[in-house]
């Protein structure tokens, strides 16, 4: 019983962060219909932030952390992604991949392509004992920011103009502008809030794994897609539920699989959603663009 | 009657030629060189088929995959292991099956095995992954890759791990990689001129008009995903068996960025593109990895130790083609089709011109059978009691409708009557929530446009919806194909149609650039190369002027008289309907109004106010 409810936290916690990956994916997605391989990109470089800023106090390193996420995605924007804004998707995605391509072997050219192993504070390894439950305070510091982070992007979303605005052009991005929305605001601020959930997601993979890598990306971003997929493309609701399913997954195929099979948890876990979208091909919440022309 | 023809035998000499040429260059090239330059160019014309591989499926579907690497480790370790010698493979691959361990096949059947083995796989692995749609393709193909990554880097016993494996022949020569890509060549460009590969190419320009000539799009996709995954398979199979050893990052994510941007710097819908990226994405990256430990560029700038120099140029290439030049430096055409190409050939297609179908006119029965399959005269397509509903709006409240064959149903009613939701329904596009279409006696309630298509029943739309890369006479072949037509029956009845319609002269050019009346009117000549014994016309007449619209007309009714094919038109424009329409059903606000002749259906109030409002009858009372 106790293993159970010890097991659930773990995939709850889990899951927690790849819906946080899920979200930041799906929000540009919903946006400007562009999904971001380069997501995975600023998660890593705004871990390599934590790296450089070692030194500083941790407060310090965090904001560097979070500042770096943001300004490399509205770099990324600015730079690659809006000369390709017309383009179609497939074109889009395949941008993305070389944004991805050049950021990570930039970092691997400029630092070093092994891991560098990064100090974080004794806090956030230190465990909390419930009952007879021991739950890792970065597993707290998880599920806190996650709820945080949800209940942060409802009130944007739902509260404010700017808001208004990005749910307005996910909706109808030609109409939006039409109405006077301005679209270069609207897509570079859902950028900066996709590079805003990388950094959080960033920092948490430092100090769950004490390390760096310029390829520690690459596992999140196809986390972040598949989720994405799962859910239902353009649907935030979905790209929650498709984070916590896959992690979920995850956690709890480490906690039953069988000795021999443990090292294929990966290959297990990815080929679980060809499963749903054989029943469900449009995700499980359906495409939240479906075709129309006709 | 002369044999029409998609290309001139010139342009087809000179697309198949041009790949063979520069393939046949490389290996000069590498034979004249030292022994590490001989293996460098080996290693990039395998890569080269793996490109070819990629090539055939993304570039004729449009769909992006991310995982057809691998299918490239999938063949490189499954030739190495049929290969390995005995000693090798009980010290790095105990677990493996005897009768793979067993095996010792020469290069050719240790290629061939894996190229079978790697089609198989991709067809499995494709089954469920093209039902999904055009966006999660990339994302599952991707999720594919990590997979077979984390399988044959723990799969200890049988792929050596992470380890990898050490000693596998070193079989492959210059020659023979040279060879093979030339084989991949061919495969590439036949599979690309074929019934297939046209189909294929048309759900990439439109999948919507795709669907409704009859061309199953996840089908289609599977076939190009399988014969992909087979090139890539032969491609890994040669790496292998050319550099003797193998780890699973030799095809993981770097590799497949390289691969992809020397696609798509070639220009994707390419065979030559994918050749000629090949070698010019290599080159590049060569000289780059040259320098990675340290050294000079072009005897200029000096560069220290910098790892990931190469794939920093290969995505500083990739993001450039995308914004720059999308369609890569080929422009998405094979080298016959290049435009300095076809002004030498000039003079040749004159000629070809000249020798176009001979035409008789429209309804002769020599042509009609040759256009029309034989109408059942007892049949009819019916529908009953057709609802549709979006969210709370009720659009078709209980429609009835029937047309037989070789009459022409009108379909009128003001805008938001429901005419375009009910061509919808009839045509699969759409699930009604309640009644029920019959075809020729059948229940077909529920099937895909396509399915319905090669039943008979076929429809046109409000847009044009062309084929923009595909030329006037692919396009309309393309119909044919969509029904099962071989090639040289689907382009002869296509050049037949376009000689009917006027269109004979825009052959050659692409769907683009036709003015939107004859885009409109190729969208018709599509629909009838599909044979249909019911036509669906949404508002064909739509931008038309009066004389393009009377052409129009004479054509339909040339089809109507000739061919026996039942005509429901939607048509804005009465006197197209009026002089075409012996019947005509009004809807309005998702109701039949009247179901009456031409005359009847002027003369009637209910349907005078139904256009005109209340007012207009009594305009003392308003």
């Amino acid at each position: 019983m106790t293993e159970l409810a010890q097991n659930l936290i773990d995939a709850l916690a889990l899951g927690s962060l790849y819906a946080l990956i899920a979200l930041g994916v799906t929000l540009v997605y919903s946006v400007m219909d562009m999904m971001n391989f380069a997501h995975g990109e600023f998660i890593m470089l705004s871990a390599y932030a934590l790296y450089a800023l070692a030194g500083a106090p941790f407060g310090i390193a965090l904001g560097g952390a979070l500042v770096t996420g943001v300004l490399i995605a509205i770099v990324a924007e600015r730079v690659a992604f809006r000369p390709v804004r017309r383009a179609d998707m497939s074109a889009q995605l395949v941008t993305s991949l070389a944004v991805a391509t050049i950021l990570q072997n930039m970092v691997m050219a400029a630092v070093d392509a092994r891991p560098k192993s990064v100090a974080t504070p004794s806090l956030v390894s230190e465990t909390t004992q419930l009952g007879s439950l021991s739950v890792s305070n970065i597993e707290f510091l998880t599920l806190g920011l996650t709820a945080l982070v949800l209940a942060g992007l409802g009130w944007l979303l739902y509260r404010t103009r700017a808001g208004l605005a990005m749910r307005a052009a996910a909706e109808n991005f030609d109409m939006a502008r039409l109405l006077g929305v301005r679209a270069d605001r609207v897509i570079a601020l859902s950028f900066a809030i996709s590079g805003a959930l990388a950094a959080v997601v960033g920092v948490l993979l430092v100090m769950q794994t004490g390390q760096v890598s310029p390829t520690m990306g690459l596992t999140p971003v196809l986390v972040g897609f598949v989720a994405v997929t799962i859910g239902g493309f353009g649907r935030m609701l979905g790209a929650v539920i498709g984070g916590l399913f896959l992690g979920a997954a995850s956690s709890l195929l480490g906690a039953y699989l069988p000795t021999g099979l443990l090292p294929f948890r990966d290959a297990i876990v990815f080929s679980l959603p060809v499963a749903i979208l054989i029943f469900k091909p449009q995700g499980l919440l359906g495409a939240a663009t479906g075709v129309a022309r006709v | 009657m002369s044999v029409v023809r998609l290309r001139s035998r010139g342009s087809l000499a000179v697309s198949v030629l041009a790949p063979l040429v520069l393939i046949a260059l490389t290996v000069a090239v590498g034979a004249s060189g030292t022994l590490s330059l001989r293996g460098t160019v080996t290693t990039i014309l395998c890569e080269m088929i793996v490109v070819l591989g990629l090539q055939v499926f993304i570039g004729n579907s449009g769909v992006y995959s991310f995982g057809q690497l691998g299918f490239a480790s999938a063949g490189a370790y499954g030739a190495a292991l049929l290969t390995l010698p005995a000693a090798f493979v009980a010290l790095q691959t105990p677990g493996l099956p005897s009768v793979v361990a067993d095996a010792q096949l020469g290069a050719v059947g240790s290629t061939a095995v894996a190229a079978v083995a790697c089609g198989v796989l991709a067809a499995i692995v494709g089954l469920p992954l093209m039902r999904t749609s055009t966006l999660a393709i990339p994302i599952s193909t991707f999720a594919f890759l990590v997979v077979s990554y984390n399988v044959i880097s723990n799969w200890d016993r049988v792929t050596g791990g992470s380890g990898g494996l050490v000693s596998i022949p070193r079989t492959t020569g210059l020659v023979s990689a040279g060879l093979w890509a030339a084989a991949a060549t061919a495969v590439a460009l036949a599979y690309k001129w074929s019934t297939g590969g046209y189909r294929l190419q048309a759900t990439r320009e439109d999948e919507v008009a795709a669907r409704s000539l009859g061309i199953g799009v996840t089908g289609e996709r599977l076939v190009a995903f399988a014969l992909s995954g087979m090139l890539c398979g032969v491609g890994g199979a040669l790496a292998a068996h050319q550099s003797g050893v193998l780890a699973p990052s030799t095809f993981y994510f770097t590799a497949s960025v390289t691969i992809l941007t020397m696609m798509v710097a070639g220009g994707a819908r390419s065979v030559f593109g994918a050749v000629l990226g090949t070698i010019a994405v290599a080159a590049v990256n060569e000289l780059l990895r040259g320098v990675e430990g340290g050294g000079e560029i072009l005897g200029g700038v000096s560069v220290g130790n910098t790892p990931g120099l190469a794939a920093i140029g290969v995505g500083l290439i990739l993001l450039a083609t995308m914004i720059a030049l999308p369609n890569g430096l080929t422009g998405g055409r094979e080298a016959g089709e290049l435009p300095w190409i076809r002004r030498l050939l000039g003079r040749r297609r004159a000629a070809d011109r000249a020798a176009g179908p001979v035409t008789a006119p429209i309804g002769s029965a020599k042509h009609g059978a040759a256009i029309a399959a034989p109408a059942r005269r007892d049949g009819a397509l019916r529908a009953h009691g057709i609802v549709v509903a979006f969210g709370g709006l009720r659009v078709l409240r209980g429609v009835d409708l029937a047309l037989r064959p070789g009459e022409a149903l009108g379909l009128i009613g003001p805008n938001g009557a429901g005419k375009t939701t009910l061509v919808n329904v009839l045509s699969g596009f759409l699930r009604p929530d309640a009644g029920t279409v019959e075809l020729d006696g059948v229940d077909v309630s529920g099937r895909s446009p396509s399915r319905l298509a090669r039943a008979g029943l076929t429809r046109t739309f409000q847009g044009a919806l062309p084929f923009p890369q595909l030329s006037c006479l692919e396009s309309v072949a393309v119909g044919a194909m969509g029904v099962g037509d071989r090639r040289g029956r689907a382009v002869a009845r296509a050049a037949d149609i376009l000689d009917r319609l006027g269109l004979s002269a825009r052959a050659t050019r692409p769907a683009a650039s036709l003015p939107p009346a004859e885009q409109r009117l190729l969208g018709v000549a599509r629909a009838l190369a599909t044979r249909p014994r019911y036509l669906l016309l949404d508002e064909p007449a739509a931008g038309l002027n009066e004389a393009e619209g009377e052409e129009l007309v004479a054509i339909l009714r040339g089809v109507l008289e000739g061919f026996g094919c039942g005509i429901l038109l939607i048509e804005h424009e009465m006197s197209v309907v009026m002089s075409l329409c012996p019947r005509v059903q009004v809807l309005d606000d998702g109701v039949t109004l009247r179901i009456g002749t031409p005359d009847e259906i002027q003369a009637d109030p209910s349907v005078i106010e139904a256009y005109l409002g209340h007012s207009y009858l009594e305009p003392a009372n308003a």
